[in-house]
């Protein structure tokens, strides 16, 4: 639910409760005033008919007039008291029947008792009460639609700091130079809350570089020590007391200080990625790169006996050729790794994206994790840097990448264009 | 020939001694940025290894102040920095080649036979061993004035071994220098031995002798 929604909701729930009760109760006071009004009058009518029959000692004709009707009925018992109520009478004069108030009492004379019932129309004093209350009430509503209204301006000018803090935060990247921007906000509240978001992104910014600078001099460092177990490797090479024994041992040693300079070149290549620093754009072919790439893989392509089947438009792009041609490198070599004897690739490019198919184990591989660095499946004895290198190859040339699994195949595909709609989806709004 | 290897550290520089000499050069060896300058600035060498992180000084420094006194050296760069700029800024300083940390021996050999090769055969650039004569530079083979016809990885493979003779190369040395680091090539190292057939039997067809000797399946010597 949206602030300005929840805050609306419980205003408007609030303020009709408290239109009714105020309502109610101000139509019970008007009216309680206006029915004392009628009875003093009606004391007034009765007076009158008093004095008639005391001074005349008859009992006055029934009279119409006015909108009162008088009426008397002879009685035995003089009952004195008055009574007033609310009731429904014949208005003879407009012939219809209206609400009305009557009072009830008793008169006496030349030892006669008489009931007297006045009574008086009650249609004009409610059009008044209605009235009242309109001239009243309407104001009170058209003052709470402006209030609604005004909420409704002032919370989204009011809000618009925060909505910009909420947008530079959701755009923030780590690995983007672009520092968090400011926003000038007269709500103290507002800036507060930027300054905490600024110095955050600002820590994890310096804390990020100096994981990446770590990396990276660590990564450097070791090249040294690699290069001295190399060169000794190639020295004891070329001893000629070298056994069995020892040309095994000397192989495996071999394996493991290749295994480890590729992990630290692809450690470097990562962070230089990350950095930005290989940047420089040109024309590339892509379909040319392919059958370059394939035939440089050709070896390995033979020496399992994989069928490559290739379908290749014609594609090319503005982009980084190194970064693609590690790209290319890496979608084959897994192709080729990952396979059986006898396998097949497929690799399909279009202007929009390229597509590879490869058949190996029947069973799909966790797609939220074989971008991240150092996955990899049990029997791979690669680095696990493949497809995190690839990823942040994708992030940065702006490419679209995922990965499937169906019939058996698994299938990376890279967009060179990814919708432009995905992005705009993300945009914000709050209000 | 007679080298310079200018690198700090000392066991790294120790095995390109020992590799090296035994190809029958004559080796010097600075550990700083002072003792490297002073022998540079004394001797002339064939070919001078620059290790660009010296404890008391830039390599590229160095570089600078051989180009200024018009050294005839040729300069390989041997750096554990692997970044585009650092290339470029050692090539465009008059650095004949660059090699990245860490490297094989018979790879450095190539490289600095590659550089003599260029600077003392004005363009010419031929190699001979017994009856196999190799062009350079048009990648031409001949047995005994025959031509033979190589596919280029197997061009590369034979004129890496021709100038590493008589030394044991491993299947991974070679590996890393005909695909180069960027391919993720770990368990492939068996494939040099296809090419090795194939050059073999291509050698061999052409009335040449059989030069090429497997080592326990660790590498193979040319002898």
């Amino acid at each position: 639910m949206k602030l300005l929604t929840s805050y609306n909701r419980m205003l408007l729930l609030v303020s009709a409760l408290g239109l009714i009760c105020i309502g109610f109760l101000f139509y019970r006071t008007l009216s309680f005033y206006l029915n004392k009004q009628i009875d003093s009058n009606l004391v007034e009518e009765l007076m009158e008919v008093n004095d008639f029959t005391h001074s005349r000692n008859i009992v006055p004709a029934h009279e119409q007039f006015k909108d009162l009707v008088i009426e008397y009925k002879k009685t035995r018992h003089a009952d004195t008291g008055r009574k007033f109520a609310d009731t429904v009478f014949y208005n003879p004069k407009k012939k219809v029947r209206e609400a009305a108030r009557y009072l009830k009492t008793g008169v006496s004379f030349n030892d006669s008792n008489y009931q007297v019932q006045i009574f008086t129309s009650k249609v004009e004093w409610d059009d008044q009460i209605k009235s009242i209350f309109m001239v009243i009430i309407s104001p009170v509503l058209l003052l709470l639609a402006v209030l609604l209204l005004v909420n409704r301006f002032m919370t989204r000018r009011l809000w618009r700091p925060f909505r910009q803090i909420l947008e530079s935060l959701k755009t923030f990247n780590l690995n983007q130079d672009k520092s968090f921007e400011v926003i000038d906000s007269p709500v103290l509240e507002f800036r507060e809350l930027n300054q905490a978001i600024l110095d955050i992104s600002l820590r994890i910014r310096s804390d990020f570089k100096e994981v990446k600078l770590f990396t990276e001099n660590a990564s450097h460092e070791m090249m040294t020590p690699l290069a001295v177990i190399n060169s000794k490797l190639d020295t004891m090479l070329q001893s000629d007391r070298l056994g069995k024994e020892e040309s095994e041992t000397l192989a495996d040693l071999y394996k493991a200080t290749s295994r480890l300079t590729k992990l630290n070149q692809n450690l470097l290549l990562l962070v230089k990625i990350d950095n930005n620093l290989i940047n420089e754009q040109e024309v590339v072919d892509i379909s040319t790169l392919l059958v370059e790439r394939i035939s440089y893989f050709q070896e390995l392509i033979q020496k399992r006996s994989l069928s490559v089947i290739s379908t290749l438009n014609p594609a090319s792009l503005n982009t980084n050729r190194y970064l693609l041609e590690i790209l290319i490198n890496n979608l084959l070599s897994n192709a080729i790794r990952h396979n059986h004897e006898h396998g097949h690739i497929e690799i399909i490019l279009s202007g929009d994206g390229m597509t590879f198919r490869n058949t190996g184990i029947a069973k799909a591989l966790d797609e939220h994790k074989i971008f991240d660095r150092f996955y990899k499946d049990s029997g791979s004895d690669g680095t696990g840097l493949g497809l995190a290198i690839l990823k942040q190859i994708c992030v940065r040339l702006h490419f679209g990448y995922n990965y499937m699994y169906n019939d058996g195949q698994h299938c990376f595909k890279v967009d060179f264009k990814p919708c432009a709609a995905l992005t705009q989806k993300n945009q914000i709004n709050i209000f | 020939m007679k080298l310079l290897i200018i690198e700090d550290e000392e066991s790294l520089s120790r095995s390109i001694l020992q590799y090296l000499t035994a190809e029958g050069n004559i080796c010097d060896i600075a550990a700083t940025f002072d003792q490297a300058s002073e022998k540079t600035g004394m001797y002339d060498y064939d070919c001078v290894l620059l290790d660009l992180g010296l404890p008391d000084g830039e390599g590229l420094e160095l570089l600078r102040q051989m180009k200024k006194s018009k050294k005839p050296d040729g300069v390989l760069i041997i750096s554990a920095r692997d970044s585009i700029e650092q290339r470029v800024q050692g090539l465009s300083l008059g650095a004949d080649d660059y090699l990245v940390k860490p490297f094989h021996l018979s790879e450095l050999n190539a490289r600095i036979m590659a550089i003599v090769r260029r600077r003392n055969f004005n363009g010419s650039d031929q190699l001979e061993f017994n009856e196999i004569e190799i062009d350079v530079n048009s990648k031409e083979v001949k047995i005994l004035g025959v031509q033979v016809y190589l596919t280029k990885k197997e061009f590369d493979i034979l004129l890496y071994f021709v100038t590493n003779k008589s030394k044991v190369i491993s299947k991974s040395a070679a590996a890393v220098h005909i695909w180069g680091e960027d391919a993720d090539m770990a368990d492939s190292f068996d494939f040099i031995y296809t090419h090795i057939k194939n050059i073999r039997k291509k050698l061999t067809d052409a009335g040449c002798k059989d030069y090429f000797h497997s080592v326990y399946g660790i590498g193979y010597k040319f002898q």
